[in-house]
């Protein structure tokens, strides 16, 4: 693999970062309505919110955005919501959700960095974030995801196989269905 | 390790020393205020404390066009609505908070609506709502601990759904902090001991959580080095004015730490513990602080070790060799605990609180992986591993 060096998004046009983000954030969103379905811990979390409870994630000012909502028990993805979300995590530059998108900096780092504002239900934002981290965990090879998460888990291989496979696969049904 | 990016913002005029009372009414006609509206509460205005000020200020000519002493322990937006409808009543032009974190997050509230107009603090809830300077606000802080005095930050009790709702601009903070002596001088030496372990885990914290950075280190270091000098002698002598002042500077020094880089697990877990069994903040802080440094070992033993240089001294710090210096940090700290107890009992561990019981820690540990703090915490910790944290300190 090659090594993740950070700062080479220096080199990269703001417009191919802009598209790449736009690109993480289409599947994240997708991705964490699988994990919301078939992942036990994700499932936890989600519980543990309010119905209807909606958070974003977006690029100030707000063009790029991911805009979810808990409903039936299940993460679902929002479009073309313009009432104030619950929870709003922005990162002030595209450049800085380039960093995290691609797993070179884990949000928490980028809270820490002064990169990302919460603006909400901090509570909330834990919950969040910690789907995130889950996500991230099951979805990417260990080497990628122990960049992308402040501590990666315990998690057996074997756990970690049959986790990604149910995600990626409720994910493909999940498409086929909205075809 | 310091951050490859950090921000770092405290544009608080500290007012500092003997006789910083006497500071104030330059302060407010510098900011063309002459009527100021003093905000505090009945435990500090019963103490003789808001005489002090009052004095002050007459002997300058100046007079406080109105107090207002009646501030709960929670911050709530119905004392809000009432102290700021009182302010445009008697057409006040500037607020003297004088107490401890809930007087001072009052005040900031205060301050956004008679500044910005409106009964709804609501409004303003959340980060970056207020965006332009406020009226001028002077804080003069009762306790040596909260820090409140340098935060961006005001917590306030929405009274009819209970919850407490976030404000966060950098506009609420004060115009300046006046730290006089005499403000902490009536103490009592379990308060004094809580407080100073307060402060302290703001600098700790702020030194060893993801977004320490050069400059909060700074004040955090100092911060560290004058609790743990000047604590113990202030306890056995609560009369030592110059102890006070040393304290009261620790305090704001670890406020502006902390304002900036944020604090951690300690927190998450005191805030929990607090809000589950009210148990007092200061008191949680000292009882988990040292727990919460073991279980940071694993990722953060660098910064932990070099905790020792400013809570021991140099002479031990060059004496420890590099791999027990960590362990020998906690060590120290523990060791302040039992000081802390053989001067004034402060409790050393959860237990000893008379307030929390073991079959509350479960419930305590799950609230505090929802607390913010824990975004920052060098180690993300699972409900497990929080209740093996908080089943140590009981």
């Amino acid at each position: 693999m090659i090594p993740i060096k950070k700062g080479f998004e220096a080199d990269i046009d703001y417009n191919y970062q802009r598209m790449y983000v736009s690109g993480m954030m289409q599947l994240i969103s997708h991705m964490l309505k699988a994990g919301s379905q078939v992942d036990d811990v994700i499932k936890t979390e989600v519980a543990d919110m309010p119905e209807g409870f909606v958070f974003r994630m977006c690029v100030m000012p707000g063009e790029l955005s991911l805009t979810m909502q808990k409903q039936d028990g299940a993460l679902i993805n929002l479009t073309n919501y313009t009432d104030k979300p619950d929870l709003t995590m922005s990162f002030k530059h595209v450049t800085f959700a380039f960093l995290v998108f691609s797993f070179q900096e884990h949000t928490a780092q980028a809270y820490a960095n002064e990169r990302l504002v919460i603006d909400g239900d901090l509570p909330m934002s834990m919950k969040v974030v910690r789907c995130l981290n889950r996500l991230q965990t099951v979805i990417l090879p260990k080497v990628v995801a122990k960049k992308a998460v402040k501590t990666y888990p315990d998690l057996e291989f074997i756990q970690k196989i049959q986790m990604t496979t149910k995600t990626y696969s409720q994910f493909l049904l999940n498409l086929v269905k909205e075809r | 390790m310091a951050n490859e990016y950090y921000e770092f913002f405290c544009p608080v005029k500290m007012v500092a020393g003997f006789k910083a009372l006497e500071h104030i009414p330059f302060e407010l006609s510098s900011h063309d205020a002459s009527r100021p509206l003093i905000i505090t509460d009945r435990g500090v205005r019963g103490v003789g404390l808001v005489d002090i000020v009052i004095k002050a200020l007459e002997a300058a000519d100046m007079q406080a066009t109105d107090i207002f002493d009646d501030v709960p322990p929670d911050s709530s937006m119905i004392t809000v609505a009432a102290i700021a409808a009182l302010y445009r009543e008697k057409e006040c032009d500037s607020i003297l908070a004088i107490g401890g974190g809930s007087v001072i997050d009052t005040a900031k509230g205060v301050n956004i609506l008679v500044s910005e107009g409106g009964d709804d603090l609501r409004a303003y809830s959340g980060t970056g709502v207020v965006k332009r300077p406020l009226n001028p606000f002077f804080v003069i802080p009762t306790t040596a601990g909260t820090g409140s005095e340098t935060t961006n930050v005001s917590v306030i009790k929405d009274d009819k759904t209970g919850a407490k709702v976030p404000f966060v601009s950098p506009f609420l903070l004060p115009d300046a902090a006046i730290l006089d002596p005499r403000m902490t001088l009536s103490l009592p030496p379990k308060i004094t001991a809580a407080t100073g372990m307060d402060a302290l885990t703001h600098a700790v914290e702020s030194f060893t959580g993801l977004a320490k950075n050069p400059i909060s280190d700074a004040y955090a270091t100092a911060a560290m080095k004058k609790i743990t000098t000047h604590l113990p002698e202030v306890l056995k002598n609560p009369s030592d004015a110059a102890g006070r002042l040393q304290l009261a500077e620790a305090s704001t020094m670890a406020g502006i730490a902390f304002s900036n880089s944020m604090v951690g697990m300690v927190h998450s877990l005191g805030h929990s513990v607090g809000a589950k069994c009210h148990v007092p903040h200061g008191l949680c802080m000292s009882i988990l602080m040292p727990h919460v440094l073991e279980f940071n070992l694993p990722v953060s033993s660098e910064n932990i070790g070099e905790l020792l240089l400013h809570i021991a001294g140099s002479d031990v710090y060059a004496s420890t060799p590099v791999a027990e210096r960590p362990a020998k940090a906690i060590a120290t700290i523990i060791a302040l605990k039992e000081e802390m107890y053989a001067l004034c009992e402060l409790p050393r561990k959860l237990s000893e609180t008379g307030s929390v019981k073991e079959s509350d820690l479960e419930g305590i540990a799950r609230m505090a992986l929802d607390d913010g703090s824990m975004l920052l915490n060098p180690i993300d910790a699972t409900f497990e591993q929080a209740l093996a944290v908080l089943k140590k300190a009981f």
